[in-house]
């Protein structure tokens, strides 16, 4: 698989060269892939991510989403680097890999169970805590087209609805036991790059802050900068930060840090709340359920946290679907009878709370929720699609982008739609202008509100994005931590594999996965006027806070962008023709 | 012996990962001789490893294949063991298990164990001089059905409760 490398890599070429373009997302036909890396499971820290891909029920284009936990690390030691699942069950089943044995089970008496109830009764019933289970809850069952699929109870493969694909296959769950070992093929050298890579981790500057706060630190870092989306994105700033800051999490209510498989950062935590406990939440969820959506209660937050949770719903497509009612609301576009009765005010969290339950069942106006912002928008017409921040039907991420200009560039480019993770081009964030220079030759690139050079950064860390991605590595150490980069994969894959990856080779690979990537979503008909932001990030300056008076000229960087891939003026790579792997 | 505090557990599996690896270059909880119990629904992860019991229940070994060596470790002998499997039905809380044919139990990597320096938490610690100061009586009791992974689990509920406790009085007060 020197082609591939493997985990997103792997999982998106399966799509481009199998999957036939004009299926119906929910159809039999579509594929559900569930790939690792060739090193997750090993002494490798951090690598222990999974990717499950597929064409997306909520975008209509590529989808796949990415978590940690033990699932994937289960999986390897099962003896395996990709699961491929076609077809539709006729009744509810789930899906046990059990070292060489695989066998369809019928789980009609789990159908209806949320996530943490499923996870329990499986291995009771199986009679093994040590089995990792990969499960979707009610949201998928329903066909929630952002419903998202769990391990480790609270680990969320949450973006582009991969939880809602198998709810159309009656899949309820995937279900490893893997109890061999695994072996490398260079150990001494492989263990002198691992030991490295952890020495770094520890050394790294901003290491104290990750493990005592996991993502959950962005929540101050980002409206200290002016984007903490508040009241969904009018303001960068919030008021209240402090009582729905991680800091305050972790004093109130953290009892102690979590972790995924083999890694020394332990940046997540357990919460316990006078009502409530569960593992979580990262910033994004957070973020989505506070200052987004006006909300100043971090209990509340916390308690939708484990609700989503369980129910496998994705918070950042959800909140925004209500994030766009309480503007649209603000306005006067929609009223109390356009919502069932419900006030949509910001901050509303009886209305929060009811919705979500009703978008999980499709009960009333929860119907049209659940089929994501972008589509509501459409139904309800009347100017409100001018809120629906989404791109190419994926609902924007936490991170106002008029502060951070590459994340602008990134959101509009990204192969799955409106996000961040494919290129996290957080370098823009450290200030490193030495670096910049020496790297690129650009000091700007440094610069977060600076526009030049961000094209360049953008379409470099895309690479480091996807090799992180194919070695299914966390990509807060790949990326955020610049930690990985393509030598250094390269050298790991040599000594891991025993096949000859030299960085050339890699970088050639990553290449041609994202313009595989881009001539397939190309296949689904997506056009270069969606390579864009929502309206109000392109001509909205930001009114207070540190990116004051900011936009992003998105136009020009996705020009700039396009051609430093050599692609043409309509985003169409040239090679086109070049002949398949 | 190895002593645990797993109300600073992640549950990250660092330790199984250095002790696999440490023992075979493979890495793999099967090749581990400590086991972490995760139970996501309480916030517990649990590492469960030889805990030098007052009663030793291995040295019933009938091919007199297990002693104790100088550290209080659990030696057994590859020769003389028959991989017969009372050893792991013997202990209460599923420290030893066998994984192709071999025993798998803490040998404490002989006075320097891998996977304390693994813990980036203080979850696990080397206690030298402790010893022969635990029971595992109240363990004991149908224990002989279960399985290795359901002894741990058995043992790493009992012995998570205080930390529960603890927690739900500072959050729940």
């Amino acid at each position: 698989m020197l082609n591939v490398i493997g985990g997103r890599g792997l999982n998106s070429t399966r799509l481009y060269e199998e999957l036939k373009r004009n299926v119906d997302p929910l159809s039999p036909e579509n594929m559900l892939l569930i790939g690792v890396g060739p090193l997750t499971g090993t002494l490798l820290p951090a690598s222990a991510y999974t990717t499950v891909s597929g064409k997306s029920p909520l975008t209509g284009i590529l989808g796949d989403s990415a978590a940690g936990g033990f699932f994937g690390a289960e999986l390897k030691l099962a003896g395996y680097d990709q699961i491929i699942i076609t077809g539709r069950s006729e009744k509810p089943c789930y899906l046990l890999v059990s070292n060489d044995n695989v066998e369809i089970r019928d789980a009609s008496h789990l159908w209806g169970k949320d996530i943490w109830e499923t996870t329990a009764a499986l291995r009771k019933e199986l009679g093994d805590n040590a089995i990792q289970i990969a499960a979707i809850g009610p949201a998928g069952e329903n066909l929630v087209k952002f419903a998202t699929v769990a391990c480790n109870n609270s680990r969320m493969f949450g973006r582009t609805g991969m939880g809602c694909l198998l709810g159309s296959k009656q899949l309820k769950a995937v279900v490893v036991r893997g109890k061999k070992r695994i072996t490398v093929a260079d150990t001494l050298r492989y263990a002198d790059l691992c030991r490295k890579l952890e020495t770094d981790i520890l050394n790294h500057p901003e290491y104290e802050q990750r493990n005592a706060l996991g993502s959950t630190l962005l929540m101050k870092a980002l409206n200290g900068i002016g984007i903490l989306p508040t009241r969904h994105f009018q303001e960068g700033v919030c008021p209240y930060v402090d009582e729905i800051s991680g800091e305050t999490l972790a004093e109130r209510y953290k009892v102690k840090n979590k972790s995924c498989f083999n890694c020394n950062i332990h940046c997540s935590r357990y919460f316990i709340t006078p009502q409530y406990e569960g593992e979580g939440p990262e910033y994004e969820t957070l973020c989505s359920y506070t200052s987004r959506l006006g909300n100043s209660d971090l209990e509340f937050a916390l308690k939708m946290t484990t609700f989503l949770n369980r129910m496998g719903m994705d918070s950042l497509s959800s909140g925004e679907t209500i994030g766009w009612a309480m503007e649209c609301a603000q306005r006067g576009l929609l009223t109390k009878e356009d919502l069932d009765g419900f006030d949509f005010s910001w901050g509303n969290t009886e209305t929060i709370e009811k919705i979500l339950r009703m978008m999980v069942y499709r009960e009333g106006i929860g119907d049209a929720f659940a089929e994501g912002t972008r589509s509501l928008a459409r139904r309800f017409g009347k100017g409100t699609d001018t809120y629906a921040f989404h791109v190419k039907g994926l609902d924007m991420i936490c991170g106002d982008p008029r502060g951070i200009k590459a994340f602008g560039l990134c959101y509009a480019i990204a192969s799955r739609g409106g996000d961040h993770l494919r290129a996290e081009p957080f370098f823009e964030l450290t200030e490193r202008y030495d670096e910049a220079e020496k790297r690129w030759g650009i000091r700007e690139i440094a610069d977060r509100l600076a526009v030049k050079g961000k094209a360049v950064l953008v379409e470099h860390t895309e690479r480091q994005a996807l090799i992180s991605d194919c070695l299914t590595m966390c990509k807060n150490i790949g990326l955020s931590m610049d930690l990985m980069n393509v030598e250094f994969a390269s050298q790991l894959l040599t000594a891991g594999t025993g096949l000859k990856f030299t960085p050339e080779r890699v970088d050639d690979v990553l290449k041609r996965i994202i313009e595989r990537d881009r001539l397939l979503n190309i296949d689904f008909g997506i056009e270069p006027s969606q390579d864009t932001l929502p309206e109000r990030f392109r001509s909205e300056p930001l009114k207070e806070g540190a990116s004051k008076g900011h936009i992003v000229p998105v136009e020009e960087m996705v020009k700039e962008y396009y051609k430093l891939k050599g692609w043409n003026e309509r985003g169409i790579p040239q090679a086109k023709a070049r002949k398949r792997p | 012996m190895i002593v645990v505090d797993a109300a600073k557990c992640s549950g990250c599996s660092r330790c199984e990962v250095a002790c696999s690896f440490f023992h075979s270059g493979k890495v793999g909880r099967s090749g581990a001789r400590i086991k972490i119990v995760k139970m996501e629904q309480i916030g517990i992860d649990y590492p469960v490893v030889c805990q030098h019991c007052v009663e030793r229940y291995c040295l019933k070994c009938p091919e007199h294949a297990i002693e104790i060596g100088p550290l209080g470790q659990v030696i057994i002998s590859p020769t003389l063991c028959t991989a017969c499997g009372l050893c792991e039905t013997l202990c209460p809380i599923g420290a030893i298990e066998l994984f192709e044919d071999i025993p798998y139990v803490c040998d404490l990597c002989g006075g320097d164990p891998v996977c304390v320096k693994a813990c980036t938490l203080d979850a696990i610690r080397y206690e030298p001089e402790n010893s022969q100061t635990v029971s595992l009586k109240p363990f004991k009791s149908k224990s002989r059905h279960l399985s290795p992974e359901q002894k741990r689990v058995r043992f790493a509920s009992a012995q998570s409760e205080p930390i529960r406790e603890a927690w739900l009085s500072q959050r729940r007060a």
